[in-house]
């Protein structure tokens, strides 16, 4: 297989027709979603690549996943908002690749997908000891939790007819039982999602007492989830936590933008924002 | 008031900076050292950022900048061209300082410097030069130069360095102190990232709206 990237959509386009190398076909699909791209057959091609499956890994190609190209096309689907992605993407949530199934739940979300709620919900139903549980020989979980909660949390409340779901216990006994998942970052996972979908405080501070943990890469995926929720008071444990300045400024970031208090009609920062932009200088 | 410490016990905190085994007992060595802020430590502290721990080496950056101009030659004699994470830590290091002898190293790295934590530590500390003694037409002249450079940077691809460009032109003020005239050059400057039209990131503009509107608050060349 090929390696290196694209050096241009033109071809990015021509590498993902072609259906002799899949590595090019794997760089292709990647490029199209890194590079936001607008043209008019990217679409239809990575969902015509989603339905690919295989080659098996090759280490030396410096793909080491299992159905990349389809793997590829789920992920770029979800950063470029068409969407004719919604339904090819519930199919590959079907898949018997978990892998598959993870991009294609996290491109659901950033979609916002209302129609794929139930699907997504369906996943977790079976809870944290079954959907939750290791799989055996391997680090992974039996669903891909965290991308599931996570979805969930990023769809939020909406139908599709623009109503708003009215009862919402069955979808949050679902997800609040995965916040004692003896891994930290299924709980991180489980903390945004409630965070977002119940505004309640005591998921955020959850997730602050996660900023604490002895181990950088739980403080990192909690430092990342508070910056999704937009979870102002987090601001000044976000700014003090012992990770990159890099990540420390990006969670800022979205404790700025993602706000609910965030007023998008006021063209300068409110007081509580000064604040949260002057912790921001500071770690420049 | 505690005294300084005197050259043993700075001696004594080197040596425990040398015999940490683990990342975290390191960090907190050079944590201990750092706070001591003694130029004896500069030559350890410049080896810790060539350490690739990044804990410690936001700590030996924070001694550094406590120590302060003492410890700019010896920042710039030690620069590593083969190792990149020691080189960016200079630079923050170096723009933490915000002494003249460092700018050729910060304006080289905003321009060229392939890491976007370089490049925003770069524009920070051009907003954060001291230059001490300086006439107002010398200040002018430093204006003249570094404006532009920011100005170029204002379409850096990363919303962080352009963020890092609005903090680094409302520094400017502080020790460029510019008559009405030429303040508006920072405004002009400042108003495509403050302007939701033309900046893509929300926290870009909504910190160069509070650059303009501290700018415009406080009155021109009031200090100078």
């Amino acid at each position: 297989m090929s390696q290196g990237t694209p050096l241009n959509e033109a071809q990015a386009l021509d590498w993902l027709r072609q259906l002799e190398d899949p590595g090019q076909r794997y760089y292709a699909a990647w490029w199209l979603g890194r590079m936001r791209s607008n043209h008019p057959e990217a679409v239809p091609l990575l969902i015509q690549a989603l339905t690919e499956r295989g080659p098996r890994p090759d280490p030396a190609s410096g793909i080491d996943e299992p159905n990349p190209v389809a793997r590829n096309a789920a992920r770029a689907l979800g950063k470029l908002a068409d969407s004719r992605a919604v339904d090819p993407l519930l199919t590959a949530l079907e898949s018997s690749d978990d892998g598959l199934r993870e991009a294609a739940a996290r491109s659901l979300g950033q979609l916002g997908a209302l129609k794929a709620r139930q699907a997504i919900l369906r996943r977790l139903a079976p809870g944290p000891l079954v959907a939750g549980a290791p799989r055996p020989g391997t680090s992974r979980l039996t669903e891909p939790c965290e991308a599931l909660l996570e979805a969930l949390g990023a769809l939020g409340w909406q139908n599709e007819d623009g109503s708003t779901v009215t009862d919402r216990k069955p979808l949050l006994e679902v997800v609040q039982a995965y916040v004692d998942h003896e891994r930290p970052l299924i709980r991180s996972a489980a903390y945004r999602s409630l965070l977002q979908l119940t505004q309640e405080d005591c998921w955020g501070e959850q997730l602050v007492n996660l900023l604490l943990h002895n181990e950088l890469q739980v403080r990192r995926a909690a430092l990342l989830d508070l910056g999704v929720t937009g979870w102002r008071p987090a601001g000044a444990a976000v700014a003090g936590t012992l990770a990159e300045n890099s990540l420390k400024l990006i969670a800022l970031r979205g404790l700025v933008e993602n706000s609910p208090a965030r007023n998008r009609t006021s063209p300068s920062p409110s007081p509580e924002e000064v604040g949260l932009l002057l912790a921001m200088d500071d770690l420049l | 008031m505690t005294r300084p410490p005197d050259s043993r016990q700075v001696q004594a905190l080197m040596d425990a900076v040398q015999a940490a085994r683990t990342a975290d007992d390191l960090t907190d060595a050079v944590e201990n050292l750092s706070a001591c802020a003694h130029p004896m430590a500069i030559p350890c502290l410049i080896q810790v950022l060539g350490f690739n721990n990044p804990g410690a080496a936001v700590a030996a950056v924070d001694g550094l900048v406590a120590i302060g101009a003492a410890a700019v030659p010896a920042i710039l004699a030690n620069l590593d061209d083969y190792n990149y994470g020691a080189r960016a830590w200079s630079v923050r290091a170096l723009a933490g300082i915000g002494d003249l002898r460092g700018l050729p190293l910060l304006e080289r790295a905003l321009a060229q410097d392939i890491g976007p934590s370089v490049r925003r530590a770069a524009a920070r500390g051009m907003g954060g030069l001291q230059p001490h003694g300086f006439t107002a037409q010398q200040r002018q002249e430093l204006a003249e130069r570094i404006l532009p450079q920011l100005k170029a940077a204002c379409g850096d691809e990363e919303w962080i360095v352009r963020y890092a460009v609005a903090v680094g032109l409302e520094g400017m003020d502080h020790w460029w102190l510019p008559p009405a005239a030429q303040r508006q050059r920072l405004l002009d400057t400042l108003q495509p990232l403050a302007d939701p039209r033309r900046e893509a990131a929300p926290v870009v503009w909504l910190r160069a709206r509070l650059a303009l509107n501290r700018l415009t608050t406080t009155p021109s060349a009031a200090r100078a």
